[in-house]
């Protein structure tokens, strides 16, 4: 199938992407030669349960639920700038404008 | 200063120490500098790195690199320099922890050296889609060092650094080693902790090792491999043997898959197998045509698999977590992660997130990325019945051309990812593979791929040992 102008904004806007209006002509063109390329996989029968590929071993493995030191090199305070009484100290829900 | 066993014997043994060696690395690395293969080193961390190394010497322990300088691709955390990923929008970001390689490295005595330029997030096969530039090939400036870990090879090519670490999703080290002469191996999805590499495509990404010879890469893999509690998809197989080179090949059947030898396979490439399947025989080997009949559906089936699961992990780069903030227009978060993401990642990086999240997106899931998984068994499945069927090791191409000029692919992103039709199927089967120069053509280098079976590293290693021996990698083939 072929790809849109409309496609490439819709799946930008899912990526949480900005697009600059000067770059979506070439956009198009190359996601669609690129969709294209890979619909190359429509050749190959495949039933709908045929197995998928699983990278690893087929069952996870579990493991003691032990307490073992991190490797951080300073402590979880220095990712927020506030951590008062042993939390991340964050800005109310809605209040990212700088409201209350 | 030369290979791996040599500096760390000498150090280990105190002919010379670490600080001599980080000296002359130092000298090396700004000898390099027109390369662009670096994206931070500085002589200060050299010489911490030496020091620390002299004084564990002095402790007493055993330390198999002692010394020895090893490169990073700087999509490896260190929180001693920073890890950029070759994106803008990890600009200036320091981890706060080390990946395990990087403690492994250091615990065996190795220094490292730098921090090496990449395509950005390791998306390429060229090495010039870095936010700082392409890098030059070690042999000629006109051409790339092929990626997207170009820059660590083009360091131990160039003599810098006697091994390096590179990563793997679908050929970045064993394209790149075959584009510069030097051995690159990508070892068992498992084999090595991916603890503190940034996450491409999880089902794929395996750290893999750039040696000058069989024997660097093979005693690098050695100190990096094994279980990790960090990483839970580390495989619990022990480390891989450091197995002596073999003097023969007897007893081995090398299978040469009919699909990596098209007709348009490049005269020059050709040329070179022929010589590497002659030598194989010369040493008692045997050579027998075999059949991966789903081979030209891997570099389709890598192109979906990939940026989905790209998509899925850069999602975590949106401004607020990592690196520099764009505050969108409209002053909200979700447009602050559109401005952010939008400034901060390249072209192709770009390219892939779109395509990743379209393939994903309601609707056409079925359609391309179970497909995709569904047609991944049956490559996997091609392996699997080679290696049953009395086949050893496979030999092929590690790429259908040698170095190709900068810029002749940039423009057709179709073109760049049949760059990786020889190795991106071994990343999707999760095999072990190796590339190792065989001979030159023009002056460039030509490399022939080893695949192996799950975790046959050790004696992949050792049959490489042999062919490196047997074979000028310098000759001319036509």
């Amino acid at each position: 199938m072929s790809i849109r102008r409309e496609d490439v904004l819709h799946v930008a806007r899912l990526a949480e992407l900005e697009v600059a209006e000067g770059d979506l002509p070439r956009l198009v063109e190359q996601l669609g030669r690129i969709v294209q390329f890979v619909a190359q996989l429509n050749e190959v029968p495949a039933s709908e349960r045929a197995p998928a590929f699983l990278a690893g071993p087929a069952a996870v493995r579990l493991r003691p639920d032990e307490v073992a030191p991190d490797r951080l090199i300073h402590g979880i305070d220095r990712f927020a700038p506030e951590f008062p009484h042993g939390f991340f100290a964050v800005p109310k829900l809605g209040a990212m404008d700088g409201g209350e | 200063m030369s290979g791996v066993a040599f500096i760390a014997e000498a150090v280990g043994r105190g002919k010379t120490t670490a600080a001599t060696v980080a000296r002359e690395v130092g000298a090396r690395l700004e000898r390099a500098a027109p390369l662009n293969a670096t994206l931070d080193w500085s002589q200060a961390v050299l010489n911490r790195e030496a020091a620390r190394v002299d004084a564990l010497r002095q402790g007493g322990g055993a330390l198999p690199l002692a010394g020895v300088p090893i490169a990073l691709k700087d999509n490896i955390v260190t929180t001693d320099q920073p890890t950029t990923c070759a994106s803008r929008i990890l600009e200036g970001y320091v981890s706060p922890f080390d990946a395990t390689v990087v403690h492994r490295l250091r615990a065996a005595g190795a220094i490292i050296a730098a921090k090496t330029n990449l395509d950005e997030f390791a998306m390429g096969s060229s090495t010039e889609h870095s936010a700082w530039g392409r890098v030059l090939h070690p042999l000629d400036p006109s051409r790339v060092p092929g990626g997207s870990s170009g820059g660590s090879a083009a360091l131990v090519a160039a003599g810098v650094v006697p091994a390096a670490l590179g990563s793997e999703t679908g050929g970045s080290v064993r394209q790149p080693a075959s584009f510069c002469g030097i051995v690159g191996v990508k070892p068992t999805y498992g084999r090595v902790s991916r603890y503190g590499l940034v996450a491409f495509g999880s089902s794929l990404d395996q750290i893999s090792v750039f040696g000058q010879t069989v024997d660097d890469a093979a005693r690098v893999l050695a100190v990096i491999s094994g279980a990790d509690r960090f990483d839970a998809t580390s495989a619990t197989e022990p480390p891989p043997a450091l197995e002596p080179a073999r003097r023969d090949l007897t007893g081995l059947t090398f299978g040469m898959p009919r699909e990596y030898f098209p007709a348009d396979l490049d005269g020059s490439v050709r040329a070179a197998l022929d010589h590497t399947a002659h030598s194989i025989q010369q040493l008692g080997g045997s050579i027998k045509e075999v059949s991966l009949p789903h081979t030209r559906y891997a570099v389709p089936t890598y192109y979906i698999v990939a940026p989905a699961e790209a998509a899925a992990n850069l999602a975590r780069f949106d401004g607020v977590r990592y690196g520099p903030r764009h505050v969108g227009p409209e002053g909200d978060v979700r447009a602050l992660y559109r401005a952010t993401r939008g400034k901060g990642f390249g072209a192709e990086v770009q390219r892939r997130i779109l395509i990743g999240t379209y393939v994903l997106s309601s609707g056409y899931y079925d359609a391309y990325y179970r497909k995709a998984q569904q047609v991944r068994a049956l490559l996997a499945e091609d392996f699997r019945k080679v290696f049953a069927g009395g086949v050893d090791y496979l030999l092929t191409p590690t790429t259908p051309t040698p170095a190709f000029k900068a810029g002749a692919k940039t423009a057709d992103p179709v073109a760049m990812y049949l760059a990786d039709i020889f190795t991106c199927s071994i990343n999707l089967a999760a095999l072990p593979a190796l590339s190792l120069p065989v001979g030159r053509a023009e002056g460039l280098p030509i490399g022939a791929q080893l695949v192996g079976p799950m975790f046959s590293e050790g004696p992949m290693l050792a049959v490489a040992g042999a062919l490196e021996a047997a074979l000028d990698a310098k000759r001319e083939v036509r």
